[in-house]
């Protein structure tokens, strides 16, 4: 079902008037569906559509009531189903059973608003520090982040180990297989891993709560703080939801920029995931080649946005800063250059027997779990699932590029790696296609400080995969609710299964497949 | 009455210096092999090239302080690396290294079962570092550590015995000057490094040193000079294996002698051939990813074992029916 009238009109014909349908907001539309509703609606919606999932789940402080507004992917159009519960006595079903991919984004909202779903209790803290006090959640307006007393750290369990031949084994916070802190309670039987434990939240730096109390100018920076190496396509998520409720007329050169800008962005984060799964299987050459050549493609981004990481080039209303003519040799050079060197790479990722050895049949994820736990971006395309964002919704200028669906259907861990090595010729071909028809005109226009009342999504594909975006305005220059889905967060649950019943030495480059990435995580 | 002379040769060359040094070389070789390969300088600072760079980094482990956990088997944790490293050093001994092995006249009939015992009970003994030292990576690291060396020395032991076999003595000096066996079983040769690979627990066999999953493996706990000693005995044991090859396939430090300086070229023959077998080994250490534990052991017990055996029956018919009716490879005197 590809169509949203046919979904809008499946679920008219289903539950009536008990359920309100505002076609056109929020993407496709949002379906309001109280009292329980929401775990039918979604129900109906997944039978009907193979392809549904959750995007993500966001609560909301509606004053005397909490909303907690389920996004809802299916194969293109896009929906929000809105619940609301009193903050009295938040209380609402979970879609777990039906869904197990919103276990994460349920527990999420629990710690952060204290709705609490009914079959899906979160004990202790999910995201929040182990100092954090017990029912004080931090994203209700009441709650003034300064002034929260904070408990001492509670007794430590002892660790217990018993249980026959099974062993745990602590991976992280600290671990040289994990390069950001969070922790993984792997469960052992001689080598083979029976349970994996995650407790995420060791960099959880509230922004969205912090996005709350700055001008949407500010926050523009402020997101991309959340992650400093996607940090462009943050920016733009972010940027995409406020043009979408200011509604300017963002000039064609800007978006073509701004893809040339995230393109890059995916390139080189591509190739440091392929060089950092060497280093995880033992293969530290591989790592030390894909850094070298890597070591362009970041002069290229200083080239072109001015500084190697935060460029801070996205802004509201087009980009900061235009592209020189001068500079158009050297970037297609250096590409150019790369793409001689890509028959080598893929080749070697392609053949190489040791890495198969370490990459085939590893962590196989398969369609339907992939469909189940809504995981995004190339853990999806390995798996067969074909839901490139840039494909499925166009943004920016994307629609009008030519460009290859990278889709592997092993999804094995090698299979992963690949969607990356494909996607990176395919990124090269873009940039190369958006600096040779780059529009001329300008590249930035004029927008109000001030944001109308309103709320939008923004769904786009970064380099780990879907990046979701939900913002609420309330008329001033600050926004009212900023929710941010990463794709680790999306993608960490379909370790938690693939991991089991493999062996310990699998658990780094099943990982690392992932592109884990936990500052996103953690925002 | 003292003699002076065996005393220089234990302490000095070609025995404990000699060999500290030659190892200290070996380990900057490999570094600096490995960093070019890699693109990069590797170590450059101390001495010209970085070639003191493995002293420095020795020296500096010495001077760091050192801590034992509480809850270390604390005569084991203590004293394995130094023993380990000394019965390393002491199977060094048994080599040919400038003609004659250190002690000159201690090569006796069988010495070549012996030494390679000594490194079984030195990787025993590393073994026993890790398990003593009460952290789960330095427990998982040193079972494999144990997994690992016990399934590779049989086919290491049935390897050695196919130059011993068509030299028709288990003595390591005979074995070495009577012919470079690399030419009569080249099959062995490539089969025996591999199997060294795993012994030296280099890639793709590192899996006991996989830092991705056991962390730091059996020398989680290690710190100080322990840790140096370690690293030393690990380094120690790289030249030894590549030196055993160097005995048992390229005919040891013989090679033409000018100008009567015998020691000399002997030395020098020794260290040029054991550099080729460094190179080697370490080649292959950079250009493969690292195997899975059960890899690991399926390519012991279903390859190489397998492998080994039919090097062994091979060099048992050809010795028996083509080189000893022609009189080739078979030592003086047998």
């Amino acid at each position: 079902m590809s169509n949203a009238a046919d979904m809008i009109n499946l679920l008219e014909s289903k539950f009536g008037d008990r359920i309100q349908i505002k076609q056109g907001t929020l993407e496709a539309g949002a379906i309001i569906a109280n009292n329980g509703l929401h775990y039918d609606v979604l129900k109906a919606m997944i039978e009907a559509d193979e392809k549904t999932g959750i995007t993500a789940i966001t609560g909301l402080d509606l004053g005397d009531k909490l909303g907690v507004y389920y996004h809802v992917h299916t194969a293109k159009p896009f929906f929000t189903i809105k619940a609301e519960v009193p903050k009295a006595d938040p209380k609402i079903k979970t879609v777990v059973d039906i869904h197990p991919g919103a276990l994460f984004h349920e527990l999420e909202v629990t710690d952060l608003l204290g709705v609490v779903f009914v079959g899906n209790e979160l004990q202790g803290h999910f995201v929040l520090s182990e100092n954090w006090p017990d029912g004080v959640y931090p994203l209700r307006k009441d709650v003034d982040a300064t002034k929260v007393q904070l408990v001492p750290t509670p007794e430590r369990e002892a660790n217990k180990n018993a249980e026959g031949r099974q062993v745990k084994i602590i991976i992280g916070p600290q671990h040289p297989a994990l390069l950001e802190p969070e922790k993984f309670s792997v469960t052992v039987d001689g080598e083979i891993v029976t349970k994996v434990e995650p407790r995420i939240g060791y960099v959880h730096r509230g922004i969205e709560k912090t996005a709350e109390s700055r001008s949407y100018l500010k926050d523009t920076y402020l997101v991309e703080r959340v992650c400093g190496i996607c940090n462009p396509i943050h920016a733009y998520a972010f940027v995409s939801t406020v043009e979408k409720i200011l509604k300017p007329a963002v000039p064609e050169r800007a978006e073509y920029l701004r893809v040339i800008a995230l393109e890059l962005n995916r390139l080189h984060s591509h190739l440091l995931t392929l060089g950092h799964a060497g280093l995880e299987i033992g293969y530290e050459t591989l790592f030390q080649y894909f850094w070298r050549d890597r070591e362009p493609i970041m002069d290229l981004i200083e080239l072109t946005s001015g500084n190697r990481v935060y460029g801070s080039l996205i802004t509201v209303g087009g980009v900061r800063r235009d592209l020189n003519p001068e500079h158009i040799p050297k970037i297609k050079s250096v590409l150019e250059d790369f793409r001689k060197k890509m028959p080598f790479y893929r080749k070697l990722y392609q053949e190489e027997p040791t890495l198969r050895l370490r990459m085939k049949d590893v962590g196989v994820l398969t369609r339907e779990d992939a469909l189940k736990l809504s995981v995004v971006g190339p853990v999806a395309r390995g798996s067969g699932v074909d839901m490139d964002i840039r494909k499925t919704q166009p943004y920016s200028a994307y629609d009008e590029i030519p460009f290859k669906q990278i889709v592997y259907t092993e999804g094995d861990t090698w299979a992963r790696m690949n969607v990356r090595m494909d996607e990176v010729e395919e990124s090269i071909n873009i940039i190369e296609y958006a600096v040779d028809h780059l529009p001329s005109g300008p590249v930035r226009v004029e927008v109000p400080r001030s944001v109308p009342e309103g709320e939008a999504v923004s769904s786009v594909e970064a380099p780990r995969g879907e990046l979701f975006y939900y913002v609420k305005s309330n008329g001033t220059d600050m926004p009212e609710r900023v929710k941010i889905r990463t794709p680790t967060f999306a993608n960490i649950p379909s370790f938690l299964k693939t991991a089991i019943g493999e062996s310990i030495a699998d658990v780094p480059s099943n990982f690392v497949s992932l592109d884990p990435c936990f500052s996103c995580t953690d925002r | 009455m003292i003699d002076l002379w065996l005393i220089f040769r234990i302490l000095v060359f070609p025995g404990f210096t000699f060999i500290l040094f030659l190892t200290l070389f070996c380990d900057w070789v490999e570094r600096k092999l490995e960093a070019r390969i890699q693109n990069r300088v590797g170590p450059m600072v101390a001495g010209p090239g970085g070639i003191l760079q493995p002293l420095a980094d020795f020296i500096k482990l010495l001077t760091k302080e050192d801590i034992e956990p509480r809850d270390t088997k604390k005569l084991v944790f203590r004293y394995a690396p130094l023993a380990a490293f000394s019965i390393m050093m002491f199977a060094m001994c048994f080599l040919p290294i400038d003609g004659a092995s250190v002690i000159s006249t201690g090569g006796f009939s069988g010495d070549l079962i012996i030494i390679l015992a000594f490194a079984t009970i030195a990787n025993f003994l590393l073994f026993m570092a890790g398990w003593a030292s009460a952290n789960p990576y330095g427990t998982i690291g040193s079972a494999r550590v144990l997994t690992q060396f016990l399934g590779y020395d049989i086919p290491l032991y049935l390897l050695a015995l196919t130059p011993a076999f068509i030299a028709g003595s288990i003595q390591i000096a005979t074995i070495a000057s009577s012919f470079p066996y690399i030419l009569l079983a080249p099959w062995a040769f490539i089969l025996f490094i591999i199997t060294m690979q795993a012994e030296l627990e280099k890639d793709p066999f590192d899996v006991p040193h996989s830092e991705s999953e056991v962390v730091g493996g059996l020398e989680t706990e290690y710190t100080g000079a322990k840790l140096a000693f370690l690293h030393l005995t690990r380094d120690v044991q790289v030249v030894f294996g590549s030196a055993l090859v160097v005995e048992l396939f390229l005919g040891g430090p013989n090679g033409p002698v000018f100008f009567g300086l015998d020691w000399l070229f002997y030395t020098l023959w020794f260290v040029l051939k054991l550099l080729i077998v460094v190179v080697i080994s370490e080649y292959i250490t950079t250009v493969v990813a690292r195997l899975r534990i059960d890899q690991v052991l399926t390519g012991n017990w279903k390859i190489l074992l397998p492998a080994a055996l039919l090097s062994l029956i091979a060099a048992v018919a050809l010795a028996t029916w083509v080189y000893h009716p022609f009189g080739i490879g078979m030592a003086v005197g047998v």
